[in-house]
């Protein structure tokens, strides 16, 4: 017996021109669906993503064919697996039969799904379908049973799932009634379906009764095929095509970058008050989201019960996206009604609470962008409607005439360093680097100290470096965040001014909000330069042997990684590399770790505004750091050091533990 | 155009606060260099027996302005009746006090009269012109500037509360002028219905000329009463105020809280008790007058900014000043 099947058997071969206009008309539904997708994401500003296709192209290999970031939860990730590459893998067969069928036989006559191939191919789609029904039901189960708190559920979710699953359902039902009837031994290799077929095998069975019961199930089968091809475009189930392109189209700069206003002067907007002032790519991003609620999971504003969640916010852009859409193309004569975005889709508490950590985009397997459309939206009301707290007003106004947070006087920026003969630019500009202290280590006597430690490594080091003294300005990362990009920029150019003055090549900062911004955002304004954060630059001098730590320090320690060096700029190794050589201290990790670390609560100007909503974040930080028994928990930024120290304090466990920076820990290890 | 010396009061519920009597002090010396006379405006409801009180501190004629349209504050109405009195009098310098009411106020006054408005001045005086000299702030204190209203007239300046000393009242008699005022309740578009008052009778913590202030040292909420017992010795214009620890811990309330995310104030005295001074709390309080620290950590950064330092325990040492401060409150 040959060993193959014939294609269309029982339905009859007639059925197959009107097969493919129904399945015509199903493409032009899909692709209709889609085309109406794709003109809401036009109504967007442009923007450049069609760069690095190389990368791009390995991005959604690696990030959507393979599911790079989806299963970094094994569970929900391998489960998708399974009915992501379950449904391809049948896909390619159809494709391959319509070949088979519509080109090799017609025009050559050629059947090649048969023999060996043929019993490989029924294997491989057997396994990848029954693999599809398993994810299938998994997925369901753990949406409906395991109730995660992340996921919403909608009627698309349940419609997806049951159409998916009885696609498949159906299609082994009419495997298996086939094979009742026609039995050839080879199809084993159709293992699902042979196990069916015993079913409704049976030597006395009515033949003609199983052989109708097969043409139905066979049209049942098509048309829940074709019905869940054209849903498709109108549900969730979209994101097979529009995560895919956000995997594409993803942001290659670094994360920690915000996108200037450029030519901010002759701008009469700021910011983003309706949806086409964002950039195609942003409308995207609506579209790209899943609502599989990783970024909820990972968001510090959410898990202190904020009202924010990326995952809400996202959604409500999409809402938007989608009701704006409904008046798109009508005339355009009628005054516009805009209803600005902050404020009305997605609330000012929400935009407020945000701390531009980025765990949400760290966690996105869809690389969905969050923190630029919070920044875009605070510019909004920020620079158009003067809409902040009066701690933001107070905030505003010291950077403004005094370029600090507080309320103090420039003149005083360098009095710290009085007794500790530093070279200052202005009197001698002959240094290799510049040392930026920033604010914190300028004014605040906490943090005074770590400035004092680290100047006393560096100069052991023998590193020739000097300050700005008082004409240091602060860098403008805060300003920027908290979406005064006017306030920033001037920060930043009159900053630029300087270092170029002095001929600045290399720049160590104390602060990984400074360095963040000089390392990724000065660029935007002609200012390049070498950028070392203190705990990389020790690092690095330690390893040349210019740096030893001789002397033991008994202590067991958690490395708390700052959003800034570590999500935002991939430093994770230096510091915890600095850490292990001391000699007898123990490093221990808090689960929370590397990028999944947790927001001390101060990044994205939270640091200057009250926390009245929920629980604090520092305080659920210190119990993080609390259950690693660590005694000692380090830090390389000032906020992360105010605000755990703050918590410890809070939480009165002063006995327990105490915070120190990196740079403190390594004066006492010399 | 003649040379006199307006200054306007400011009571509230049948109450005059202090910048009245400081205005009155300043006043009264412009007055004797510009050789005109010293003018107190008076405006309310029901108030004929604070003209008394003003009494005795140079002025020679107090306007009172009483209508049912001037019980409450309101900007329209204020504006409406020191207008129309301005304007039938042309006094060559008109004061105010720089308070909230005050920052509410005169800028509307001031376009009202077509004249400029030196706003939240820490000194005035007459120069050798005969004009009125305003020394203001700006840049956060940076540099002061000294500002002149050369043509239009009146001289418009608001002085900032507790900066000059309230004058020694004395035995002179001022004339006492009813205004009448035209202006009726209903003439104005907004009134008020109602006051919602927040925590009890503790006067603003900005408006304060003494603030004793609590941290996390103070423990609980209960020992904030050794505190409020040393604000009530001082007497009037004294109250207690709270670190943002203290109020993160729920030993006080939030509006008690000064701080670069709090109230940022500037009482004569300000007293930290078990206060570390984290820079968030030194940005509200640092440009007070004197400040006393209180705490058991010598290195405590508060000491950094403090003109007098107690090392010592807050419980101990707060008891016997509020000792000592009654003492010396009884021999005045």
């Amino acid at each position: 017996m040959e060993i193959t099947r014939e294609i269309f058997w029982n339905v009859g071969h007639w059925v197959r021109w009107p097969v493919y206009g129904l399945g015509l008309i199903v493409v032009i539904i899909f692709v209709y669906g889609l085309i109406k997708r794709i003109r809401l994401w036009r109504m967007g500003k442009p923007e450049n993503r069609y760069d690095q296709i190389g990368k791009r192209i390995t991005s959604f290999l690696s990030f959507g064919l393979f599911h790079g970031r989806i299963l970094k939860e094994p569970f929900p990730g391998i489960t998708h697996l399974f009915l992501f590459w379950g449904f391809l893998v049948l896909l390619l067969g159809t494709i391959l039969i319509f070949i088979q069928e519509d080109l090799t036989k017609l025009l050559f006559g050629t059947v090649f799904i048969q023999g060996s191939f043929y019993l490989l191919f029924s294997f491989v789609l057997d396994l990848f379908g029954l693999l599809a029904i398993i994810g299938v039901l998994l997925l369901a189960f753990r949406r409906y049973v395991l109730k995660p708190d992340r996921l919403d559920n909608k009627p698309e979710d349940l419609i997806g799932l049951i159409l998916i699953f009885l696609v498949l359902i159906t299609g082994f039902f009419n495997e298996g009634v086939r094979i009742a009837i026609t039995r050839p031994d080879f199809e084993r290799f159709s293992f699902v379906g042979w196990e069916i077929s015993k079913i409704f095998f049976s030597p006395e069975a009515n033949l003609s009764s199983v052989k109708t019961l097969h043409a139905i199930s066979w049209w049942i089968h098509l048309f829940l095929a074709f019905g869940l091809i054209g849903y498709i475009a109108y549900s969730k189930l979209l994101h097979l095509i529009t995560s895919a392109l956000n995997q594409f189209f993803r942001s290659f700069t670094p994360q920690g970058e915000i996108k200037p206003i450029s030519d901010i002067e002759n701008q009469e907007t700021f910011g983003v008050a309706k949806l086409q002032e964002f950039t195609w790519k942003q409308l995207l991003d609506a579209d790209a989201c899943t609502r599989c609620g990783r970024c909820q999971d990972n968001c510090p504003a959410y898990l202190s019960e904020k009202p924010l969640s990326p995952k809400k916010v996202i959604q409500d852009l999409k809402d938007h996206l989608t009701s704006q859409g409904k008046n798109l193309g009508k005339g355009e004569g009628e005054k516009e009604q805009i209803t600005p975005i902050a404020g009305n889709v997605v609330s000012e508490d929400e935009l407020w609470a945000c701390t531009t950590c980025g765990a949400c985009q760290q966690a996105c397997p869809v690389f969905v962008e969050v923190i630029d459309k919070v920044v875009d939206l605070r510019r909004y009301l920020v620079l158009m409607e003067s809409k902040f707290s009066s701690e933001v007003k107070l905030f505003f106004k010291n950077m403004e005439t005094n370029y600090n947070p507080w309320t103090i006087g420039f003149a005083t920026r360098a009095d710290w360093a009085k007794d500790l003969d530093l070279k200052i630019l202005a009197e001698n500009s002959d240094v290799e680097y510049l040392l930026f202290v920033g604010c914190a280590g300028s004014f605040d006597e906490r943090n005074k100290k770590v400035i004092r430690s680290l100047v006393g490594l560096l100069q052991k080091a023998g590193v020739n470096f000097g300050i700005l003294g008082t004409e240091e300005m602060c860098c403008g990362e805060t300003a920027r965040r908290m979406g005064n990009e006017y306030l920033a920029q001037i920060l930043m150019q009159q900053n630029i001014e300087l270092f170029n003055k002095y001929g600045i090549k290399k720049i160590v900062t104390m602060c990984p909000h400074c360095f963040n911004t000089f390392k990724n955002e000065y660029h935007q304004f002609e200012g390049n330069y070498q950028v070392f954060h203190h705990t990389e630059f020790l690092w690095s001098l330690f390893k040349e042997g210019k740096l030893k730590f001789k002397t033991s320090v008994d202590m067991t320690t958690a490395y708390h990684d700052s959003c800034y060096l570590g999500r935002h700029n991939n430093i994770y190794d230096a510091p915890r590399r600095l850490l292990g050589s001391i000699k007898n201290t123990k490093l221990v990790e808090m689960e929370r770790n590397r990028e999944k670390s947790f927001c001390c609560g101060a990044g994205g100007g939270r640091m200057w505004m009250e926390e009245t909503l929920g629980t604090r974040i520092n305080h659920m930080r210190v119990d993080q750091v609390a259950s690693t028994n660590a005694s000692v928990v380090a830090t390389a930024c000032p906020y992360c050091l105010t605000m755990l120290e703050d918590g410890i304090k809070e939480k009165g466990m002063e006995n327990n533990m105490a915070v120190f920076d990196l740079s403190e820990l390594l004066e006492k290890a010399l | 155009m003649s040379n006199d010396v307006w200054i306007i009061t400011e009571q509230k519920e049948e109450k005059l606060k202090k910048i009245s009597f400081e205005l009155l002090g300043i006043g009264k010396k412009l007055a004797e260099k510009t050789g005109g006379l010293l003018s107190a405006l008076l405006l309310g409801h029901g108030i004929e027996d604070l003209a008394a009180e003003l009494d005795g501190y140079g002025a020679s004629k107090i306007f009172v302005c009483d209508s049912e349209a001037l019980k409450d504050y309101s900007n329209e109405g204020y504006t409406r009746a020191i207008v129309d009195l301005v304007k039938v009098h042309n006094p060559s310098v008109l004061l105010g006090g720089a308070t909230a009411l005050g920052k509410d106020l005169y800028p509307r006054v001031a376009a009202r009269l077509q004249t400029g408005l030196a706003s939240d001045c820490v000194g005035l005086e007459i120069n050798d012109e005969g004009l009125l000299l305003a020394e203001r702030p700006i840049f956060a204190g940076k540099v002061l500037v000294d500002t002149i209203t050369p043509e239009a007239r009146p001289q418009m300046a608001c002085l900032r509360p507790n900066i000059l000393p309230v004058p020694e009242k004395g035995s002179e008699k001022a004339e006492i002028e009813k205004v009448a005022v035209e202006l009726q309740l209903q003439d104005l578009r907004a009134t008020i219905k109602e006051m919602v008052k927040t925590a009890g009778e503790k006067i603003d913590l900005t408006e304060a000329s003494v603030i004793v202030s609590g941290g996390r040292g103070m423990g609980n909420k209960e020992n904030f009463k050794v505190l409020e017992e040393l604000a009530s010795a001082f007497g009037e214009g004294a109250t207690v105020g709270a670190s943002r620890s203290a109020v993160d811990s729920d030993f006080a309330p939030h509006d008690w809280q000064v701080g670069q995310t709090g109230k940022v104030v500037n009482p004569n005295l300000y007293i930290a008790c078990g206060i570390s001074g984290a820079i968030q709390h030194l940005a509200g309080m640092r440009t007070s007058k004197y400040i006393v620290a209180i705490n058991k950590d010598p290195e405590a950064p508060i000491f950094q900014v403090a003109d007098y330092g107690i090392v010592d325990d807050l419980f101990k040492i707060v008891p016997l000043l509020t000792e000592e401060v009654k003492k010396l409150k009884a021999q005045d």
